[in-house]
Formats: structure tokens, sequence, C-alpha cells
């Protein structure tokens, strides 16, 4: 079978797990707070965008902004309410914490959308060019999750609330001396990831079903993924994306793929080793 | 003066109370012989959460109308049912910690066991250390039942009985089938069906070009159904979990996968697969271990015939189609109270032993359990999806289509 096929699968599937990354890691980076509420958040966002396209027939790509929104209030509320309180204590507390709250969100989105597996059937065929055969909705999939990755780039590079995010994880209390509202930053950033990790999920609609008991995975391969490329950057997850995809499209073809997650983890555990930073993580993050 | 007064007496009424609860409470052991208790682990939450649900209505339609007609006879007297089930969670060695618990603390006479061949296996461990017969209706694979544990039994057939039916079948229909791709799961029940059709096919001459398992995480399939297109085999076959199977039937089309038989084990058996995949889902073939098209009548059990169990669970559902997962676990109630009138006494090895000599008709088809507690007496329907309906292939007795050969 043709490398090309094999490259290309492995790149969008790797823009995809970029996606899923980018909100934990931010999280992670700037909160110090290891989300456990991530992967079922895009499980919700996910379900929101089913629902909503089953419903309606509206087009999940008009959805999802919707659906980020919804998932940014969300995230505020969480983060303002409960994780705020805790955010300065040690790492397991907070870890405690939204290990807890993503318990009570996982059974809730079991007992009112059951675990049943949804998906959007958009089923839009597929393009063949150059000996790749490559699904139209994945394309879209891949189109999408750069356009979020971009702008929240953009957003953290140029926007006020980029800039005092960016402070904020540099220096806590300097950032608090020049006036910067800590918590509402804390807040905010927190909701950005849970916006992020919305789209996500009506990214994934769009191409894999949805169930409750993917959240786990999910959150897996974002703690992977966030190993990989580096925390605290949009750079380091769109990185570790990438490289986890592909290394997972080669090593299935080569190792089989009961043994390519295995070789996902053994490159985290080789990095973790001889470069804790992560491939473009900032010093001081690892 | 006068709230302490009331309180005082308050106290000595609650006292009294409490003293009335505690006698009674006392006597109860008495009164618990005249109800059956059948314990029941179960994912009520979790990544089971559907499965379970199905196991906890079925037995409460079958409970309910038992119960209606005055319960079940047992050494002369009529005893009533009851069903005490706890929310495992989807976590096996709950499963477990909870079966000790129905044991000891609710001291059930008789387990049912949850969803999967996996949760069983932690269950029938325990029931075997107490010897507590235990009753699995959704587990199919003999490494469950090659134990040598003496107090399960299965109401699901062997997984290789559906296999080779299966290629059987499918060489019949289509005699230049000559190559099979064989992508499994990772997980005791898909890996068990994965091997089981490798060696049947193997076994009439089919080539095995593809066989590899997927781990339980994997979320995405491009690199084996990549390598599988280009090797273009006559059949694939693809065992997993519903969201799985519809992952992979998509995938294939999307990278253009043209074989002409697709099998997925169980997809078709559940009408979420279908509902997931739409035209997708056409011509899609599966095992499956019952299917209610199947007429069976004038049977002993809470329902007389299959359609009158049809009936009575579009009523309790609301209209919707039952399940394999729906039929077995209704009937396995049937053989419990079977084999408790027949031994007489709710003591487990009388229940025990009486399990072991059941050989009833169900409306769910033959039930008579094997030397290793599975159910032997059963031919199990191939099915496959035709224009959004589910159709039965095999066997001949009940089935009502033709095989399609995808285009």
């Amino acid at each position: 079978m043709g490398f090309a096929q094999i490259l290309a699968n492995g790149v969008v599937l790797g823009t995809l797990y970029a996606c899923i990354a980018i909100g934990f890691s931010l999280v992670w980076g700037v909160l110090n707070v290891i989300n456990m509420l991530h992967g079922s958040f895009i499980v919700l966002g996910g379900y929101l965008t089913y629902f909503a396209w089953a419903s309606t027939g509206i087009s999940p790509v008009i959805i999802l902004p919707v659906v980020a929104v919804a998932l940014f209030v969300l995230g505020y509320a969480l983060q303002y309410l409960f994780i705020n309180k805790v955010v300065t204590a040690p790492v397991l507390t907070t870890l405690t914490l939204t290990f807890g709250l993503d318990m009570i969100l996982y059974n809730l989105m079991t007992v009112f959308f059951t675990a049943t597996p949804r998906r959007v059937s958009l089923d839009y065929g597929r393009i063949d060019a150059l000996g790749v055969s490559m699904p139209v909705d994945r394309l879209i999939g891949m189109g999408l999750a750069l356009v979020l990755t971009g702008l929240l780039f953009l957003v953290l590079k140029t926007s006020r609330i980029g800039r005092a995010i960016v402070a904020v994880r540099m220096d806590r209390e300097a950032a608090a001396l020049m006036g910067i509202r800590v918590n509402h930053i804390y807040a905010t950033t927190f909701a950005i990831a849970a916006l992020m990790a919305g789209a996500a999920g009506a990214v994934f609609a769009m191409v894999f079903p949805v169930t409750t008991n993917l959240s786990g995975v999910f959150l897996g391969k974002a703690f992977v993924i966030c190993v990989i490329g580096g925390l605290g950057g949009v750079s380091g997850a769109l990185v570790g994306g990438l490289a986890l995809g592909i290394i997972e499209s080669f090593a299935g073809v080569i190792v089989g793929p009961q043994n390519a997650i295995t070789i996902g983890f053994l490159i985290m555990l080789f990095l973790l080793i001889v470069r804790p930073t992560g491939l473009v993580g900032v010093k001081g993050y690892e | 003066m006068t709230t302490q007064g009331t309180s005082h007496i308050k106290a000595k009424t609650l006292a009294a109370a409490l003293g009335a609860v505690a006698a009674a409470s006392l006597a109860a052991p008495a009164m618990a012989q005249d109800v059956l208790k059948i314990g029941a682990p179960l994912a009520l939450t979790g990544g089971l959460a559907d499965e379970g649900h199905k196991q906890e209505l079925v037995w409460k339609m079958w409970s309910d109308k038992v119960n209606a007609a005055g319960g079940i006879d047992v050494g002369g007297t009529k005893m009533l049912v009851e069903i005490v089930e706890y929310d495992y969670q989807t976590d096996g060695k709950r499963a477990g910690q909870l079966a000790e618990k129905l044991i000891n603390d609710d001291e059930v006479d008789v387990l049912m066991a949850p969803f999967g061949s996996g949760h069983t296996k932690i269950v029938a461990a325990v029931a075997e250390r107490y010897q507590i017969p235990l009753v699995a209706c959704v587990s199919s694979s003999t490494e469950v039942f090659n134990q040598g544990f003496k107090y399960l039994f299965g109401t699901l057939a062997p997984n290789s009985g559906m296999t080779e039916a299966m290629v059987a079948e499918f060489k019949e229909t289509m005699p230049e089938l000559g190559t099979i791709a064989v992508y499994g799961r990772d997980d005791v029940f898909p890996k068990s069906m994965a091997t089981a059709i490798s060696a049947a096919a193997s076994g009439a001459g089919i080539e095995v070009v593809y066989e590899e398992l997927y781990p339980v995480g994997a979320i995405d399939h491009s690199a084996a159904l990549s390598t599988i297109k280009s090797m273009s085999p006559d059949w694939v076959y693809m065992t997993g979990y519903t969201q799985d199977l519809i992952l992979g039937r998509k995938q294939m089309e999307d990278l253009g996968i043209e074989a002409p038989i697709i099998t997925m084990v169980t997809g078709p058996a559940y009408k979420e697969f279908t509902e997931g995949l739409g035209e997708l889902a056409n011509g899609v073939s599966s095992s499956t271990w019952w299917h209610h098209a199947t007429g069976y009548t004038d049977v002993s059990g809470a329902w007389d015939s299959t359609d009158a169990f049809y009936q009575a669970f579009l009523e309790a559902s609301g209209g919707e189609d039952p399940d394999y997962v729906h039929g077995s676990c209704a009937a396995a109630l049937d053989v419990v109270a079977d084999a408790v009138t027949r031994a007489g006494s709710v003591e487990p090895t009388a229940v025990r032993d009486a399990l072991a000599a059941t050989d009833l008709e169900t409306f769910y088809g033959p039930i008579k359990f094997g030397e290793n507690g599975m159910n032997e007496g059963r031919e199990m329907p191939i099915i496959q999806v035709q224009g959004g309906e589910i159709k039965i292939l095999y066997p001949e007795s009940i089935a009502d289509a033709e095989m399609m050969v995808i285009e």
C-alpha cells in the first residue's frame, strides 16, 4: 500500500488529534490544572452537535460555533464557581476536583443521551487523487481543526485577553501587580479551553460516532499529545497531534493496529526521559 | 419545659417504633422464604449502560408478569420473585464486589450475570466461590465456560457454532469466495469471534489474507483498512462494539473497499447499528443468537410464543424492537423459574442440579445446557441488512431472504 496514503491518513488524523489536545494543553500550561473534564467536554460538544443536526438538519459546520459558545459559558461557570476556589492548591487537589466534576458530567450525559453511539451522517463521499483516497468529511474536519487552531493562535498572540493569558502563564504574581484580574483570566482560559473542546467535539461528530465512553479515550490522547508536543502553546498541541497521528498511522501498518497505540506511548516515555518539555514546549512547563 | 416534655414523649414513641421495626425485621427471615431473590449486578451507567438497561427492562417485564400471575410454583407453594439489582458502573472489579454483596448481604438465591463475556467471567468466579447458581444471558465465549465452573450456565450458544455455519452458508451462495480479511477488537468476545472465523475459513479452504486485532481504545481504523483495501479480499469480517463497527463500515466506504461480503459481528443485531449507518448498513451480514422474527410457538415460560414476547416488548419499550440481549435475558429467567420449580426449593445445590438438567422450549428457542454450562440446543440465525430491514438467511427453517452480495 502506498506511502502517500499512510502519510495522508496520519496527517488528517493528526490534525484532528491536535484539535482534541489544544484546550487541554492551554489549561495545563496556564492554570497548572490537569483538566479531567476535557474528554467529557469533547463528547458533550459532539452530542450537542448531533442532536442539533438531527432535529434541525442544519449543517454541523454552522452548529459548531453555537456549540462552542455554549461550552464557553459552561467552562467559565465551572472555573469561576468551583475550580478557582482551589486553583492555587497542589495539582492533586485540582485533579481530584475536575475528576469529580467529570464523573458528574459523564453520568449526566449517560442518563440524558444514553451511551448509544450517534453519528452525524453527512456521507459526502471521497476524493481520489495521486493514489490517495480521502473522505470529504474528514477533509472538512481537518480544515475546521486548522482554522480553530489558527484562530486561537491569533487570539493569544494579538488580543488583549490573549496577552493577559500569556502574562498570567509566565508569572501570576507579576501579572496581578500589573492590574490583571487573575481569577477572570483563569476563568476565561478555562472557558476558551472548553470552547475548543466543544468545537473539537463538533468536528469529531462529523467523522466518528460519538458515545460517552469515548471521553476517557480522548483524555488519554490529549495527555499523550501534550507530553509529545509540549505544554502551554498552540504549536505544542499541533506538533504533538501531528506526530501522534503520523506515528499511529505508520505503526498501524508496520506493526499492526494492536500495537500502534503502544508505540505512541513508548515515544511519549522516551520523550519524557530525553526531552521533558516536549518537542516544541516552552522551558519551565515540563 | 413544654417543649422538653413533648420531645421526651416523642423520643419514647420513636423508641417504641424502632422496637417494633426491629421485631418485624427479626421476623423477616421466615417471610423471606416466600420470595425468590434473584441478584443482578448491572452496568446501568458507564460504557455498557445501554446494554445494562436492556437487561433491566426485560427482567422487570418478566418479574411483573410472573408476579401478577401469582409467582412461581416451588414445592407446592407460590413464590413471588424479587430482582435485587445494583449498578456496577461498567467497572468489572465493582461487578465482582457487588456480586459478593448480593450473596452475603442480600442473601439472593440465584445470580444473573451482567453484559459481556469479560464481566461475566468476573462474576462467575464469585458465584463459584460461594456456590450460588449464576445464569449468564450475554456471554458466548468458550473462555468463560471452560474454567470448570459448576454453578455457571449460559443461554447463548458457543461462538464457534456461529462461524462454521456462516462459512458454509456463504461458500454455498458464493462458490468463488476465496479470501477473507479478519479485523477484530482485542476484547474477550470480539477476539474470540475473530479467532473462530479465521479457523473456520481456513478449514473451508478460504485464504485468510489479513488477520489483526485493534486495541480497545482505538478511535480510528484508517491504517488497518487501507492495508485491507490493498489486498482486495472477497470477504471482510470485522468484530467489535457498535461504535467501532459504525466507524469501520463508514471508513471502508471512505477508503473505497469493495468487498462483496461484509460481515460485522454483531452490528446488525443492534438497531443502533442500522440507525447509525443508514444506507451504508445495507448488505452487512452478521450472526446473532436470536431475532424476533423467529417464530417459536406453544412454548413454556412467561410468554408462550415469540410473538407474545415481541408484542409485550413493544408495549414496554414504547415501540422499539427487541434484540438478542432482550430475548436471551428474558429467557434466562424462564430457565431459573423452571429450575427452581423442578428443584422444589431455593437451596443453591438443588437449583444448580436442576439447572444442569434443563431441557426447555422457550420463546427464545430451545435451551439445554452442555457439559460446560453453555446452551447447546441452538441453531443461530445469520442475518443481513436488506433495504434497512433485518432479514434472516439461515437456518432454512426460519429464513426469509436470499443472501445479497454488496455491489
